[in-house]
């Protein structure tokens, strides 16, 4: 052990035994690590030759936290889990208008549709060509996709895909989404570099059961370089390299080959190698993740802020608007009913101000965090109901989700694997495949 | 010590040998730097016209467009406070060589009825007719004259959104023109308000448009609400 791993002060309110073990192992949620450093920094040693030893002690305890470990593994899963749950919802609630929402002969035609990108550059597969049987191919691979990875199957892989099939749906008929298609527009990105599939997948499963010959892996791999290549062919011609865009195609291309590199080097290569490609996968995914919860920040911060300035905002009566609007009032009664009472309303209106101005502060206090994490969950609940909107709804509460205590979801876990008969609890498992040399395979 | 990979596991950069520590070292940098100019540029993105984002703007819309684009002005700073109802009439040629013009269909009042008592709207319904509309005012001057490109874009999207609904055959005819308008309504305020709002609804009406082959979409031969004759 090192010198600084027990040593320091920690601080930390023991959310379970399995969190205090902070072996690195353990990981708790990036998130919940915040108030951790607030309260390091607040203790100042008396000694000045203290002070020196303890600031590089943070320095490196600071490296091996970012490094040693993916951190927020359940938080990654939820936010997996989450959006991709949401995604495959919304393309199965709009099987039957796919056509009229993205096909080549909708209103927002393949033509219209490539005049505008023409001009933005922005990705989608569906402009390669016109033709209907390509447009309903692009659809079943967004489905496809969308099922394997919140089933967490070869997880790296399906949230590229994943991104392929958001990107090119939405980038392909901007105009027909709304802010629900924004956050999860982005998350499929900013998924795409993490280590999402450490629990709750079937790739953990699989690692879990231990090493196996293992032929899905190259064999998709083989078919998403063949994938790649013909888009790149199809693409190379329309200048899109040069329009800003490019920068996807090296994720694209960055992301195969390093599968394949793992691949190689889990086989072929030294502890070493491995160790280096493992603590750069970390490195990634907690960047990642921290950018996941700035962008949520960043979502309440704006929704919020702008809203103070806002005249009915502050006379208390803004939530009476949006129940009258006849396309955001599905269920009128309803919405009349709560529009009777002028109090409700003025609670509501400002109680929606407060916690969102407020909820990028409150990461600095768990427990004031994860009560208005609470009411922000609800609020979006209400939001599905009473707006008509469960699926900007969903995509929000998935977004939310990455604030959720570690306790919280390994308790929602360990539930949900009672729910299967003879099923063995997550936290078994995730520790059989910890304890377990994990067989690093193409495509993992 | 055995593997470095078990070592690494609990250790990080730490517990890599040198040379894979100065690997390690520089993607740490390079990815720490990406991290934070992504949350900047994001952040630029989203805050009010300031500053920075004068001096940078260029820079920051080269990084955030298209795929990072986003508003989060949710209902701000203050929520929609009219129904905007968008309405189309068609002139149809009849076989007989006689034209006659349809009253007023009111299509985002068809979308209400679909959206009322659903749980699951669809993006068709919600978003469709209603984003559509708000594409046209906005690349539009208030004389309906098109801003370049997109106001052309907005103003075929537009006619074809009315084709689909509106059927290119009709009441046993062929629909030659459509005219658009939209009707603006102010929500009346809540009833412990004193405030007086005038609900009187007001319209702004497009010119008319000849339907060419272009402004119909798949779908379009029939009328949606009426069997073709």
């Amino acid at each position: 052990m090192s010198t600084y791993d027990h040593d320091g002060p920690t601080g930390r309110p023991a959310e379970s035994p399995a969190a205090r073990t902070a072996n690195g192992r353990h990981p708790v949620a990036a998130a919940d690590a915040l108030p951790d450093a607030s309260k390091a920094s607040d203790r100042t040693p008396q000694a000045p030759r203290a002070a020196e030893a303890a600031a590089e002690t943070r320095a490196a305890r600071a490296v091996r936290l970012v490094s040693a470990a993916a951190l927020g593994p359940y938080q990654s899963a939820v936010v997996r889990i989450g959006f991709s749950a949401t995604w495959l919802f919304f393309l199965l609630r709009e099987l039957p208008n796919r056509r009229e929402l993205y096909g080549p002969d909708g209103p927002w035609s393949w033509d219209l549709g490539n005049r505008l990108v023409s001009g933005n550059h922005a990705f989608t597969a569906l402009l390669w060509t016109d033709s209907t049987v390509w447009f309903e191919i692009v659809y079943a691979l967004a489905i496809v996709s969308s099922a394997l990875l919140m089933l967490g199957w070869r997880t790296r892989t399906m949230s590229v895909v994943f991104m392929i099939g958001v990107l090119s749906l939405q980038n392909r008929s901007v105009f027909m989404g709304d802010g629900g298609d924004n956050v999860i527009h982005l998350m499929a990105i900013y998924l795409v570099f993490t280590r999402c599939a450490q629990v709750w997948s079937l790739d953990a499963r699989r690692a879990a059961r231990g090493v196996r010959q293992d032929r899905v892996g190259p064999v998709l791999w083989a078919v998403c370089g063949l994938g790649l290549l013909v888009g790149t062919w199809r693409t190379s011609g329309s200048g899109v390299f040069g329009g800003g865009e490019w920068w996807l195609w090296v994720v694209f291309w960055g992301m195969w080959a390093v599968q394949g590199l793992w691949w190689v080097v889990g086989r072929f290569a030294d502890g070493d190698s491995r160790a280096l490609l493992d603590v750069l996968g970390n490195l990634v995914h907690n960047a990642a993740m921290v950018v996941i919860m700035a962008e949520v920040c960043l979502v309440y911060a704006t929704a919020g802020w702008y809203k103070i300035q806002g005249s009915r905002w502050q006379d208390g009566t803004a939530l009476f608007y949006p129940l009258k609007l006849d396309y955001f009032s599905p269920w009128p009664e309803l919405s009349s009913l709560l529009g009777t009472s002028g109090v409700i309303v003025m609670l509501l209106t400002y109680g929606t101000v407060m916690v969102q101005v407020a909820f990028p502060f409150t990461l600095f206090n768990r427990r004031v965090k994860n009560v208005l994490l609470v009411a922000m969950m609800l609020e979006h609940a209400g939001i599905a109901v009473l707006l008509g909107l469960p699926f900007f709804s969903l995509a929000m509460i998935a977004a939310d989700a990455v604030f959720l205590p570690t306790s919280f979801l390994r308790r929602v876990g360990a539930y949900a694997g009672r729910l299967r008969p003879g099923a063995r609890l997550p936290e078994q498992r995730r520790e059989r495949a910890e304890q377990a040399e994990r067989p690093r395979t193409l495509v993992g | 010590m055995g593997h470095g990979g078990a070592n690494a596991a609990s250790r990080g950069i730490a517990g890599l040998p040198f040379r894979f520590q100065v690997v390690a070292a520089l993607a740490l940098a390079v990815i720490g730097v990406i991290a934070c100019v992504q949350i900047g540029m994001v952040f630029l993105h989203v805050a009010p016209s300031n500053t920075v984002s004068k001096e940078y703007g260029k820079a920051v819309d080269d990084w955030i467009y298209p795929e990072f684009e986003q508003n989060w002005k949710l209902f701000a700073p203050n929520p929609l406070q009219q129904n905007i109802n968008v309405q189309a009439r068609a002139e149809i040629k009849m076989p007989g060589g006689t034209v006659r013009t349809t009253d007023w269909i009111d299509f985002s009042a068809q979308d209400g009825a679909a959206i009322q008592h659903n749980p699951l709207p669809s993006h068709t319904e919600q978003n469709e007719l209603r984003r559509g509309w708000d594409f046209f005012v906005g690349s539009h001057t208030d004389d309906n004259k098109p801003n370049g490109l997109r106001g052309e874009l907005s103003e075929q999207y537009l006619r074809r959104i009315v084709m689909l609904r509106l059927g290119a055959h009709r009441d046993g005819g062929t629909v030659d023109r459509i005219q658009v308008r939209s009707m603006t309504t102010s929500v009346k305020g809540p009833s412990w308000s004193d405030e007086k709002t005038d609900t009187r609804p007001s319209y702004r009406e497009v010119p008319w448009w000849t339907v060419t082959p272009a402004d119909l979409p798949g779908g379009a031969g029939d009328a949606r609400t009426e069997a073709k004759r």
